[in-house]
C-alpha cells in the first residue's frame, strides 16, 4: 500500500513475490483491483458466511519438500498417468502416449482468459503465481489410463495456476487430488483454466482431502464449445478451511454441463463451494448437485448461481442443494439462484437442510440396527446420488475408507 | 412370553394407556381390537421403545427381561418384532443390504458369528418365496415406490427373515386388498411355532378369517376391557363396540 498503516492483506502478501507469468495489463488490472483493498469481511457478499480473520490472522510453517515415501502414499489411482505437485517442484511422468502434453506454465506460452475478479484471491493468483502445470489433449484422442494430478501442500503460501486445453472430440478423466502434510500449516489458491472444444467429453473430479491447518482455495474458470460434455465433481472428504468456486461459461450449442459435489464435515471445519453457470447460447443442459453433512460446530456455504442469457433459449438447467445437519451448532448456508433472460427454458432449484428422518431411524431400530449403524445406513443413501457419478473404483474405495476413518461410518 | 401389568403411557402430556394388563404365551396368537383412538397403535409403539411416549407406571417383562429398561434395537435383538402400520419408505437403502445387517447385528449380539453371503442370499429366496415377495423388490430401496399391500408383504418378509419371538402386527390389514391379505395372513400363520406367539391388532374381524387367535381382548379407552375366545371377535362385528361401553 502506498499510504497508511499495513493492513492485514499487505501482511499476508508481505513475503510473496510477484511473479512473470501473467501479462502486464492482466497484472496492472489485479494491481487496480487490489488497490486499497482488505480481506473482505462478512459483510462482503462473497464472503457473508466465511470467516477469513482466521486465515488473515494464521501464520505459516515454512515450506518443505515431500519425499518420495510421502508421495507415494498420497496416491488414490495405481493405474494412471501421475503428476506430483509439490512446493517448488512438479513431476511430470516420462511414459505419456502421444496426444497429451504436460509442460510447465512457467516453461509455456499459455492463454490467459480475459481477467475477471471476483475477489481479492483471483487478483493475487495473477500477480504470485509461482506453479503450475499446462496440459493439452490433442484432438480425437481418448486417453486410455485417467490422469491423477497430486497436490501436496506442505507449508506456505503458494498461488497455483493449471491450464487445460481439450481439443475437439478428446476424451478424458483428471482425478485432481489436493492434500496437505500433517503439522504444516499452510495456504493454497489453486486456479484452474479449462478450454473445452467442441465434442470434448471431460471429467474432472476433485478429492480434496487437507488436514487442519490448511487453506484450500479454489478457484474454476471453464469454458465450453458446442456438444461438448464437461463435469467437475468435487469430493470434500476433509479440510478445515475449503473454498471452491467454479464458473462454466457455455459459448457451444447442444453442451452439458455437470456440477457435483459432497462434503462430510464435522469439528470446525468450513467448507464453502460457489457455482456458476452462465448459458450463453441454446439448447444446453446444466446439472448441479451439491450434498453435505455437518456435525459438530462445521459451517457449510453453498451459492449456485444460473444465468440463462437471452439467446439461450431451450436451455434446461437443474440445480439442486441438500444437507443433512448432525448437530445443532452445525450450519448450512444455502443459496440458490436463477438469472432467467430467456423465455422458453425448463429451470428447476431446490435446496434443503434438515436432519435426518426420525422415522427411518426409528424403523431401522425396530429392526435391531444400532443407532449408528442406521444413521450410517441413511447417511449413505443420503450420498448416494452424488457419489454416482465416481465410477472409479479405487476413488470410491478410498472415499469410503476416509469417511470410516473420520466419522466411523462404515460405508 | 411378554407380561403387560398397569401400564400408563401419555404423549406430549395425554395419557393414553391407563393401565394395561397383558400376558402372552409362547405359541399363542392374541388378537387386540377396539375402537380407532383406544390406543391401539400407542401399545405397539410403546412395546417397539418409540421414544415419544413417556411410560408413566407399570411394567413390561419379556422373555424374564426388563423390556422397557431396553433399546429399541435391543428389543428387536432380543426377539421382538413390530409390523408398521405404515412402514416407512427409505430411498437409497436396499432392503437386502439392511436386513443383512440388522441380521448381523442382531447375531452379534447374541455372541453369533455374521451370516455367509451365501446363507443369507438363500434366506433371502426361501423367505420370499413365503410372502410371495418378488426377489427383485427385495433388492430395491426398503418399501420406495411400493403399493401398500407390497410394504406389507415386506413387512412379513422381514419378520420372517428375523424370525422373532415375539411379532406385534399392527393394523397389517389395514389398506389389503383380500388376496394381499391371504398372503400376508399365510406367511403368519407359517411362521407360527410352539416357541414364539403374536399379537395381531386390528380394527376389522375379517383379518381373523386368517390368522385364528386363540384369545381376543378389547382396548377401549387405555385398558384391555374385554377378553374371550376367538367368537367374541365374530360378536364385536355384529354389535359393534357400545354394548362393551355401555356395560362398563
Amino acid at each position: 500500500m502506498e499510504t497508511g498503516t499495513l493492513n492485514k492483506l499487505s501482511l499476508f502478501v508481505e513475503d510473496l513475490n510477484e511473479t512473470a507469468l501473467a501479462p502486464n495489463a492482466l497484472k496492472d488490472a489485479a494491481h487496480e483491483f487490489l488497490a486499497g483493498q482488505d480481506f473482505p469481511t462478512t459483510r462482503s457478499e462473497r464472503f457473508k458466511y466465511t470467516r477469513l480473520a482466521k486465515l488473515a490472522n494464521a501464520a505459516f510453517s515454512a515450506a518443505q519438500s515431500v519425499n518420495e515415501v510421502q508421495i507415494a502414499q498420497s496416491k488414490i489411482l495405481i493405474d494412471a498417468y501421475t503428476i506430483v505437485i509439490n512446493h517448488d517442484n512438479i513431476q511430470i511422468p516420462k511414459n505419456l502416449p502421444s496426444g497429451i502434453e504436460v509442460s510447465l506454465i512457467a516453461e509455456t506460452q499459455i492463454p490467459f482468459n480475459e481477467a475477471a475478479f471476483y475477489d481479492i484471491f483471483g487478483a493475487l493468483n495473477i500477480l504470485h503465481a509461482s506453479l503450475g502445470i499446462s496440459i493439452h489433449i490433442r484432438q480425437n484422442i481418448t486417453l486410455d489410463k485417467p490422469l491423477q494430478i497430486l497436490q501436496i501442500n506442505s507449508g506456505g503460501k503458494t498461488f497455483y495456476r493449471h491450464h487445460f486445453s481439450f481439443e475437439k472430440n478428446s476424451e478424458v478423466a483428471v482425478y485432481f487430488i489436493s492434500k496437505n502434510t500433517e503439522g504444516h500449516s499452510s495456504f493454497a489458491h489453486t486456479h484452474f483454466q479449462y478450454n473445452i472444444a467442441k465434442d470434448a467429453r471431460v471429467k474432472i473430479f476433485k478429492i480434496q482431502d487437507t488436514n487442519v491447518g490448511h487453506f484450500d482455495f479454489n478457484e474454476d474458470r471453464a469454458k465450453q464449445a458446442e456438444r461438448s460434455h464437461f463435469e467437475i465433481n468435487t469430493i470434500t472428504l476433509c479440510g478445515s478451511f475449503v473454498r471452491n468456486d467454479a464458473q462454466v461459461i457455455i459459448q457451444g450449442e447442444h453442451a452439458q454441463t455437470y456440477l457435483n459435489g459432497a462434503y462430510w464435515l464435522k469439528e470446525e471445519q468450513h467448507v464453502a463451494n460457489y457455482t456458476t453457470i452462465d448459458h450463453r447460447v441454446a439448447n444446453c443442459e446444466s446439472f448441479e448437485t451439491y450434498k453435505g453433512v455437518a456435525t459438530d460446530k462445521a459451517t457449510a456455504v453453498f451459492n449456485g448461481k444460473v444465468f440463462v442469457r437471452k439467446d439461450a433459449q431451450k436451455t434446461n438447467a437443474y440445480q439442486s442443494n441438500a444437507n443433512v445437519l448432525l448437530s445443532e451448532n452445525a450450519s448450512i448456508n444455502s443459496k440458490p439462484e436463477l438469472e432467467i433472460y430467456a423465455d422458453d427454458v425448463k429451470c428447476s432449484h431446490g435446496s434443503t437442510t434438515g436432519q435426518l428422518d426420525e422415522n427411518a431411524l426409528f424403523y431401522l431400530r425396530a429392526r435391531g440396527l444400532s443407532e449408528a449403524a442406521a444413521k450410517n445406513l441413511l447417511l449413505q443413501a443420503f450420498m448416494e446420488d452424488v457419489l454416482a457419478y465416481v465410477k472409479n473404483e479405487e476413488v470410491l474405495a478410498y472415499v469410503h475408507k476416509r469417511i470410516a476413518a473420520r466419522f466411523n461410518w462404515n460405508y | 412370553m411378554i407380561k403387560i401389568e398397569n401400564l400408563h403411557a401419555s404423549i406430549n402430556g395425554k395419557e393414553i394407556l391407563k393401565g394395561l394388563n397383558l400376558t402372552v404365551n409362547a405359541g399363542e396368537v392374541h388378537a387386540i381390537m377396539g375402537p380407532n383412538g383406544a390406543g391401539k397403535s400407542t401399545l405397539a409403539s410403546v412395546l417397539a421403545g418409540r421414544e415419544d411416549y413417556e411410560i408413566t407406571a407399570g411394567n413390561v417383562s419379556f422373555l424374564d427381561k426388563d423390556l422397557l429398561e431396553l433399546s429399541t434395537e435391543d428389543r428387536a435383538r432380543e426377539g421382538l418384532f413390530l409390523a408398521f402400520q405404515y412402514p416407512v419408505e427409505i430411498p437409497g437403502v436396499s432392503n437386502v443390504n439392511f436386513l443383512r445387517t440388522a441380521l448381523n447385528e442382531k447375531r452379534a449380539y447374541h455372541g453369533q458369528d455374521p451370516i455367509s453371503a451365501k446363507d443369507f442370499m438363500a434366506l433371502v429366496r426361501e423367505k420370499s418365496a413365503l410372502v410371495e415377495i418378488d426377489p427383485k423388490l427385495a433388492s430395491r430401496s426398503v418399501n420406495e415406490g411400493f403399493s401398500g399391500g407390497e410394504k406389507k408383504r415386506n413387512e412379513i418378509f422381514q419378520m420372517a427373515m428375523l424370525n422373532p419371538k415375539l411379532a406385534v402386527l399392527d393394523e397389517t390389514d389395514s389398506g389389503l386388498d383380500i388376496d394381499a391379505l391371504r398372503i400376508v395372513s399365510q406367511g403368519v400363520n407359517a411362521l407360527k411355532s410352539p416357541e414364539n406367539a403374536s399379537i395381531v391388532i386390528t380394527h376389522y374381524q375379517r383379518l381373523l378369517d386368517y390368522i385364528i387367535p386363540d384369545m381376543v381382548h378389547v382396548l377401549y379407552d387405555g385398558r384391555i376391557v374385554k377378553s374371550g375366545p376367538k367368537e367374541l371377535a365374530l360378536e364385536l362385528e355384529e354389535r359393534g363396540y357400545d354394548w362393551i361401553k355401555e356395560s362398563l
